[in-house]
């Protein structure tokens, strides 16, 4: 039960879909899989690690991980074509490159709610702090 | 390469590879290459992709999908006009940094 991007939504399919979740992000996902599987070995297995990686640490849930996955699958398959080699594609320093990769894309919901629980704790904290002009006196 | 070199670079890369586009469209792989040809060998062609991906998002370069022999599409980028104000600023501050640089090598002495 594909749908395309284009079909106007049914109602049964957006109650359906408050359900399951967004079938077009499902069939988008689905795509990647079937593009990744189709890598030469050695580019499917650094991909398969680079995608169990973000699963885990990185930006899973919400808009945008999609793309993610997307340019992922994009650049491996790209670096096949290229034939580099995957240390080149990774570097020295393989967790650097998948978090800078990842910094691209919308964080997940709990790390940027962790995050901005930070930013604003110092903020209040900075503003609480008594007599912070002339430091240097 | 060594380590401190490779540290260095991170902070001037997206402003090299801006500087690297503004003389010519170029696609990921070949702006890896330039920087391997001047010297650059720990440079990881997923680091340039990664940065790529972000100027892309921040509107500073335009991409356009060329076809290829082998494989699929390549995107090839090309500096705009907000990437080109961007490219100038990070030359005004790549100086000011140079120059402070230069008088505190020099105080030393």
């Amino acid at each position: 039960m594909a749908t395309g991007p284009d079909e106007s939504k049914s109602r049964y399919l957006q109650y359906l879909e408050k359900v399951t979740g967004s079938l077009e992000d499902k069939r988008r996902y689905r795509q990647y899989k079937a593009r990744i599987k189709q890598l030469p070995e050695s580019y499917r297995t650094a991909a398969e690690a680079m995608e169990r990686y973000l699963m885990l640490l990185g930006p899973a849930d919400g808009a945008g991980a999609i793309a993610m996955y997307e340019d992922l699958a994009d650049l491996f398959e790209q670096s096949a074509a290229d034939g580099t080699p995957i240390r080149d594609l990774f570097g020295e320093d393989p967790v650097e490159f998948v978090e800078a990769f990842a910094a691209n894309y919308p964080l997940g919901q709990w790390r940027s709610r962790v995050r901005n629980r930070l930013i604003s704790a110092v903020e209040r904290a900075a503003d609480e702090e008594p007599g912070r002009q002339d430091r240097s006196t | 390469m060594g380590k401190q070199a490779t540290e260095m670079l991170k902070g001037t890369l997206e402003g090299i590879v801006l500087a690297i586009l503004s003389g010519r469209p170029a696609y990921g792989y070949e702006i890896t290459a330039w920087l391997r040809d001047q010297g650059f060998s720990d440079i990881a062609e997923g680091t340039i992709y990664a940065l790529l991906v972000r100027v892309e998002q921040r509107g500073l370069v335009d991409v356009e999908k060329v076809p290829s022999e082998k494989g699929p599409p390549r995107k090839v980028y090309s500096l705009n006009a907000q990437g080109r104000e961007y490219l100038e600023e990070f030359w005004r501050t790549w100086s000011f940094l140079a120059e402070r640089l230069e008088r505190l090598r020099e105080g030393g002495k």
